[in-house]
């Protein structure tokens, strides 16, 4: 479960990157997260992974109180978070086994198990047949697979996928969405920030659009067309509230 | 994806199977460590190598003290104490009192010169032999030559041993040269003193080199420990292979430095026989002994880990991830 309260995040030199937000993502609930660049969708999903505090306000993790934690405690609270990057954040040196291994490893878990448990999440991305690879043997479609199996292999009860399909074709972006709905059917609560105004139309789900940092919408964008552009002809920046 | 979270807990495994891998993982990691070094062999090399000569001084100059205290050792047992008898005391009672001597626990021998013997040696050495004959009576009285025991041999034992001795009835003079001693004593102790600033100099360059190469070495990895962090690894988790680099420096250094002391106490050896030799002496230079070395080595992991802790203590808590 996430809950935001009244959460403000001032950076420094006073640019105001969230006002007032305010939302519960529900236990095994799916949602998008969307508004243009700059709108604060990374600031949210940065708060919501520890990266950033925020400046006032309450922010609710898997039951943790983030703005109460010590530094200490930041890490165990991350291992219930599967993250996901627009840009992979894979280890370079390291095959696509030992990248989806990382957080078992972390954890401390046993090399048998370690072994089971990546050859399944590299299953479920159809990638079992490159664990030997390198990242940079992969395509980007494929890196991103590989990041997705990073962030499930330790069955995490929450995944944040920052613009997972920003790089990748529609039918690719529509594989890996499947693949968020799979975890989601399982349980996991699944945040995706996208600016794919075309994908939140063809999915379907509850959606929280940010404008300048402050949530303008919050539910099911009605009117948007698949490609992203509503019936009535206006485009998808009105379903950003422009 | 059936089942994926709802056993979630109790899928994962359990503390005591934690525990028990923790070892495993430790190895795993130390065994990485190593393999990073290699992966870097021109850093790694030359760390090590200024690391062993670092270490390789001080540990010569510790050889140096060890040696030298084995030579003031053997000055000062040979360190005498010189007994002048009153000019009335007959041979018989100074072999009474030579034999009461012997009884002292802190003599080790005793010599007794009578003064017709320190006459003729006096004769001899002095070059005055003819004139000594125009003495009506033997002006030298005898002598008796006490050898303190080892401990009774040290300056302040000498003293106490020499004024006791003077009390003997029979004894009209003492005499102790305590000066080259203290002399001695203090120049060992100036050495002792040298040896040890330098090492902790050198000690600290240590510390600095090997928290500098693994300062780089944290650099290096920036975005690895990010990622590291992202996926809820802990500052301790991702400092551990940095420290046993700091270690695996401090073995390879410390065996490097244990190489080059041998290697110049092997290549000393023959000519400082040979300069004992021109001295009478059975002199021979000790090299480091196995206890020694293993010290070496252990100090070195010490300061190769110190060295290391406060690099990663100090850089990798700033490494923050970064989604962007």
């Amino acid at each position: 479960m996430i809950s935001f309260k009244d959460v403000n995040k001032t950076y420094p030199g006073g640019f105001l990157a969230l006002k007032q937000v305010n939302f519960t993502l529900d236990a095994g609930e799916m949602a998008f997260l969307t508004g243009h660049s700059g709108a604060g969708k990374s600031t949210l999903l940065k708060l919501i992974s520890m990266m950033e505090k925020p400046s006032s306000g309450s922010i609710l993790v898997n039951g943790t109180e983030l703005a109460k934690i010590k530094y200490k405690q930041i890490p165990y609270v991350r291992r219930g978070i599967g993250m996901i990057f627009q840009n992979h954040n894979l280890l370079k040196d390291r095959t696509v086994f030992d990248n989806v291994a990382l957080p078992l490893i972390i954890e401390g878990v046993s090399h048998k198990e370690i072994k089971k448990r990546v050859e399944t999440a590299l299953d479920k991305v159809h990638l079992s047949a490159k664990l030997k690879c390198f990242p940079h043997m992969l395509s980007g479609g494929e890196q991103q697979r590989v990041g997705i199996a990073r962030a499930i292999v330790n069955k995490p009860p929450i995944l944040l996928a920052d613009e997972p399909t920003g790089n990748l074709d529609p039918k690719l972006s529509l594989d890996i969405i499947r693949l968020f709905e799979e975890f989601n059917a399982a349980g996991v609560t699944v945040l995706i920030a996208t600016h794919d105004l075309g994908l939140i139309a063809r999915m379907r789900y509850r959606t929280l659009t940010l404008k300048e940092g402050t949530m303008i919408n919050d539910g099911i964008i009605e009117g948007l067309s698949a490609d992203g552009i509503t019936p009535s002809g206006t485009s998808t920046q009105g379903a950003m509230g422009e | 994806m059936s089942n994926f979270h709802s056993s979630q807990l109790s899928q994962r495994d359990s503390l005591l199977r934690r525990l028990l891998t923790l070892p495993i993982r430790h190895l795993q990691q130390a065994v990485g460590s190593l393999g990073d070094l290699w992966r870097t062999p021109f850093t790694s090399v030359m760390t090590v190598f200024v690391l062993g000569i670092s270490l390789a001084l001080p540990a010569t100059l510790h050889l140096f003290v060890k040696n030298a205290q084995q030579v003031s050792e053997q000055w000062d047992s040979a360190s005498q104490i010189t007994l002048f008898l009153k000019l009335s005391v007959n041979d018989k009672t100074a072999q009474n009192l030579v034999k009461r001597l012997k009884l002292y626990p802190e003599v080790s021998d005793v010599h007794y010169i009578s003064a017709k013997q320190a006459l003729k040696e006096f004769k001899i050495l002095s070059g005055f032999g003819q004139s000594l004959e125009y003495l009506a009576n033997n002006p030298l009285p005898a002598t008796i030559l006490v050898t303190p025991t080892k401990r009774a041999s040290q300056a302040d034992a000498a003293n106490e041993l020499l004024a006791k001795l003077k009390q003997e009835r029979e004894v009209e003079q003492g005499k102790l040269d305590l000066e080259w001693l203290t002399r001695l004593e203090a120049m060992a102790q100036l050495i002792k003193n040298i040896v040890s600033g330098v090492a902790l100099l050198l000690c600290v360059s240590v510390i600095l080199i090997v928290g500098n190469t693994i300062r780089l070495a944290i650099l290096s990895q920036q975005d690895a420990i990010a990622i590291m962090k992202l996926v809820g690894a802990t500052d301790s988790f991702i400092q551990r292979p940095f420290l046993y680099s700091g270690i695996w420096y401090g073995i390879f250094g410390g065996l490097l430095s244990w190489l080059a002391v041998s290697l110049l106490a092997q290549y000393l050896t023959g000519a400082i026989s040979k300069l004992a030799d021109l001295y009478q002496s059975d002199f021979q230079l000790q090299g480091l002994a196995f206890s020694e070395a293993l010290m070496l080595i252990a100090f070195a992991v010490l300061l190769g880990l110190v060295g290391s802790y406060i690099s990663v203590r100090k850089h990798i808590r700033v490494i923050e991830p970064n989604a962007d």
